[in-house]
């Protein structure tokens, strides 16, 4: 059998068992379990926990708990709720305006943690319940954390590009800076297409009321004084307090960046406690608890797709087909066009740092050979790999909204977040015929390559 | 089973003080090396295991209220009969899988043990125990799944009964 | 079904001609011995640690699930203290030395301990290192007071906290910002990673192994022994003689690489500085008493590797 029918195998008993409702973890479990069974050296099934434990036990990975609680805390206590009425009180005259304070939140948090499911739920935990409150339509209200929660790999610092600087042996201070362009770019088209949506689905519920349906959330007039929004200044205060405070930690030398993590964890508790009074412990287990859920949820898939993609790359599937695309020798953009279909199609399995780790030694040589500037592609690829984040059928984000939400049907999440996809898209084509959008700020800061 | 949900409410108040813990560990660890010239080098190994702790500990716990998101695209499509039969399915294979991936970190426990491995740090922990933790959290997963299968299993039983 | 060979390791991945001389030691090692052995023996090579975790990949081959892995020998020191001679301060110094360890006492008596845990050496290969910093030069174990340093491994870590440095433990793929942000001031490393890693944007001084070091690191490539045993006797000698030949490629590209990271560095406008004999043996003195010793109490096989590592200095 050749590679690429195993290969072929290897997909289609992965979609049979994920679709057949087995839970993502397992699933991942028993196909990698299953294959490594029929084609792989007897020995090989003593290693599976091992192999596990050891893709788990990384600091930067399991800084996703800690992340994750730091979000919880702003999210689920009164923290999260005096936030979103500030914003709201500044910004409802705009239409979608707690829309685009939900992508800017999603893009700030971004800039302090180095994932996206991290920041998918910091973000999503408070910014859903109240953009639903506010008459949005869950899907959409859902679409717009997904999609944010994406920018956490491509703003800095970022996991996979890390990972992706090593493998290229490109500068990482480049790399990062070039993420900023895309990075804003995407805000920008999330934040427009949130103010068209919000629109949209304003003047629909108009008209359901105008017929004598129900008045939604969205037509409630409300009015507030300059006064009351100056009043309201101070309860953003918390968050702008955690924000500078890891940020300095950060970025001024004080910690390593998942010691950022525990202190920014910390610090949210501890200004919970001294703002809000929230200290006891079953004012805190709520929040502890779903934290732990959810990144117990999380991290058991993680350490499952990273032993299914061993298993796939033992196996030399995403290698042979990546040398496949090689071998056609293709002209410069229709390479870019295949390896970017290829990197989507692995999305569909793998989380980003699977995929960089498989296939960045194959598709790198012939890229760079084809003229492609690396710290561009770098980017590119990230922006594609972030739509792997929210695209089924393992799509972490989608899983951490799952999780979030859990009242929002599958189907609901799946077409909120298309539309978002396609903005991706657009800034996929956007990064080919503007490369400078990416590689202009290093360019300027570090000097010309 | 009543056991069992005592046991997983027990270890995940355990894991809430430990992720407050791994916190402070790590907010302690730049503390110490900024305002007293003491760095530590345990604090990043510490949290792992932690870390490690509190995801397998709780797992039997997420389980429990069907916590593992899976994708239930298919579940309206089918005829409730095929659908109860699919549901035992998947927590037949589930419980099965976890069995194995239990009974294997009981085998790398005990190696570790018996070796006495450590990590290859400075502070050189055994690795037994994060492997036990991960074993013992497997095997209460696995229990977990065992139950909930048995439970579909008598339900049936019961539905039919009544039926 | 797929019969190659896999070889392992955490390198960045090339091609035969161009990259990391680790990567490129496995694809030469995998071209020579494929044609040398008819096609007989075919391999397929995992960089970046694309196939499995660096700290599996020891374990892995010790039970027959990973064939061959290019890999710091130190790595697995968790596993079999013994290893942790691979990258003791002080105890090498020159590539003469290290090189001369295969055919002296101490290596006989590292591979039998190796073949006893089921590994196979199949190429010798030692690399220098040195230190980036992001302030001034660490020449003198003076010099490392009151610093934050990144010394990589439990031994270096044992010098540097004796040398008075605040040592600083991190995954290796945070050492970049680390050293932007200053969370961390100064790196032990191989001459290879100081350039791989890039911390020439982000350093203003570099100590290099060029003239004599206190880190040499072990970084053999390894077969695990059960799939070497399953081979013909024609086939084990075919990789064991390809192995032997390729360390002198090795020594070469190794020292190339201390001398390329000198020009990095120059190039970036850091300030670049040698170790000298004075410092060498003041570094040696505190590993003697802390690391050496440290090493040699963890049990027999140690002091007497030990014992017969010190008669090549
Ligand atoms: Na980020
Ligand atoms: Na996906």
């Amino acid at each position: 059998m050749s590679d690429l029918t195993l290969g072929a195998l290897y997909g289609i008993a992965t979609l049979v068992i994920m679709f057949s409702g087995l839970p993502i973890a397992f699933a991942l479990g028993v196909v990698a379990t299953g294959f490594m069974y029929f084609c792989m050296p007897p020995s090989s099934l003593d290693t599976i926990t091992q192999n596990v434990y050891e893709e788990m036990a990384s600091i930067t990975l399991l800084s996703i708990p800690l992340f994750i609680l730091k979000g919880a805390a702003i999210g689920k206590s009164p923290a999260g709720k005096d936030l979103y009425s500030a914003i709201h009180t500044w910004m409802h005259k705009i239409p979608g305006g707690l829309g685009i304070a939900n992508v800017f939140a999603c893009a700030l948090f971004a800039a302090m943690a180095g994932s996206s499911p991290a920041t998918c739920s910091a973000i999503g935990s408070a910014g859903i319940p109240e953009m639903r409150k506010r008459g949005y339509s869950p899907g959409f209200a859902a679409g717009i954390i997904a999609a944010g929660g994406t920018l956490g790999i491509l703003l800095p610092p970022s996991i996979t590009m890390i990972l992706y600087a090593v493998a290229a042996e490109q500068s990482l201070g480049r790399l990062f800076l070039a993420g900023i362009g895309p990075g804003i770019l995407l805000v920008v088209l999330f934040a427009g297409y949130a103010v068209y949506r919000a629109r949209k689905e304003y003047q629909l519920a108009l008209q359901v009321y105008n017929q004598g349906g129900a008045k939604s959330a969205y037509l409630e007039d409300e009015h507030f004084t300059l006064a009351q929004k100056v009043e309201m200044l101070p309860r953003v205060l918390p968050f702008i307090i955690l924000l500078i405070g890891v940020m300095v930690a950060l970025y001024g030398g004080f910690a390593t960046p998942s010691e950022t993590a525990g202190l920014g964890a910390l610090l949210a508790m501890l200004l919970l406690a001294v703002i809000y009074g929230v200290w006891r412990p079953s004012e805190l287990s709520p929040i502890l608890s779903s934290s732990i859920k959810e990144s117990t949820m999380l991290l058991l898939i993680i350490g499952m797709s990273l032993f299914y993609s061993y298993v796939m790359s033992y196996l030399h599937i995403s290698q042979s087909a990546a040398a496949w695309v090689v071998s056609l020798h293709l002209s410069k953009w229709l390479l870019l066009a295949v390896i970017l279909l290829m990197v989507i199609v692995f999305g569909f399995f793998l989380p980003p740092v699977s995929i960089i780790l498989m296939t960045a030694p194959i598709i790198l040589p012939p890229l760079k050979d084809a003229g492609f500037d690396l710290i561009w592609f770098g980017i590119v690829m990230t922006v594609v790999m972030e739509m792997g984040l929210i695209h089924p059928p393992v799509g972490l984000n989608i899983f951490v909204i799952k999780n979030i939400a859990p009242d929002i049907p599958l189907k609901d999440v799946v077409w909120g977040v298309f539309p978002f996809l396609l903005l991706m898209l657009l800034a996929v084509v956007l990064l080919c015929f503007f490369p400078a959008i990416a590689t202009g700020l290093p360019d300027l800061i570090m000097g010309a390559k | 089973m009543a056991l069992l949900a005592t046991i997983n409410r027990g270890l995940m108040r355990l894991s809430m003080i430990a992720l407050v813990l791994t916190a402070v560990i790590l907010t302690y660890s730049v503390v110490s090396r900024y305002f007293f010239q003491a760095p530590t080098d345990w604090q990043d190994e510490a949290s792992v295991f932690m870390l490690v702790g509190v995801t397998f500990f709780c797992t039997a716990y997420v389980q429990s209220q069907r916590g593992h998101i899976g994708i239930e695209a298919i579940a309206g499509l089918l005829p409730p009969r095929v659908n109860a039969a699919r549901l035992l399915l998947v927590d037949l294979v589930s419980a099965l899988f976890c069995c194995f991936f239990a009974w294997k970190s009981w085998t790398l426990f005990h190696e570790a043990y018996v070796d006495g491995q450590t990590t290859s740090s400075t502070f050189a922990p055994p690795l037994w125990i994060p492997y036990g933790m991960m074993a013992l959290g497997m095997s209460l997963l696995s229990l977990q799944l065992v139950l909930q299968t048995l439970a579909r299993i008598t339900n049936k039983a019961a539905t039919e009964r009544a039926a | 079904q797929n019969t190659a060979l896999k070889i392992s390791h955490q390198f960045p991945g090339g091609t035969i001609n161009e990259g990391d001389f680790r990567d490129r030691l496995t694809r030469m090692f995998a071209a020579e011995v494929e044609k040398r052995s008819k096609g007989s023996l075919k391999f397929e090579i995992y960089p970046g640690s694309s196939l499995m975790k660096t700290n599996a990949q020891f374990s892995a081959m010790r039970k027959g699930a990973l064939d061959l892995s290019l890999v710091p020998l130190s790595y697995a020191g968790g596993e079999v203290p013994e290893v942790n001679i691979g990258l003791m301060p002080g105890l090498v110094t020159s590539y003469e030395q290290a090189y001369g360890w295969k055919n002296a006492e101490v290596g006989k008596e590292l591979n039998r301990i190796l073949n006893e845990k089921g590994i196979v050496l199949i190429s010798w290969i030692w690399q220098a290192g040195g230190m980036a910093s992001r302030t001034k030069p660490v020449i003198d174990p003076e010099d490392a007071k009151g610093m934050k340093i990144r010394g990589g491994s439990r031994e270096m870590d044992l010098i540097l906290k004796a040398a008075g440095a605040a040592v600083v433990s991190l995954p290796s793929n945070e050492i970049y910002a680390a050293m932007q942000t200053g969370a961390m001031e100064a790196a032990l490393t191989s001459s290879t990673s100081l350039i791989s890693f890039r911390l020439e944007e982000v350093s203003k001084a570099l100590t290099t192994g060029r003239a004599g070091a206190y880190w040499f690191m072990f970084e053999p490539l390894m077969m695990s022994k059960a799939v070497f045993d399953r081979l013909s006797k024609e086939q084990q000698a075919t990789i064991l003689a390809v192995g032997a030949e390729l360390e002198i490629f090795a020594q070469n590209a190794a020292k190339a690489d201390d001398a390329e990271v000198a020009n990095v560095y120059s190039k970036a406008k850091a300030k670049v500085v040698d170790l000298n004999p004075a410092a060498l043996k003041k570094w040696q003195a505190i590993a003697r008493t802390t690391a050496w010793k440290d090493y040699g109490e963890r049990n027999e096989n140690c002091a007497r590797l030990l014992k017969l590592a010190e008669k090549t200095l």
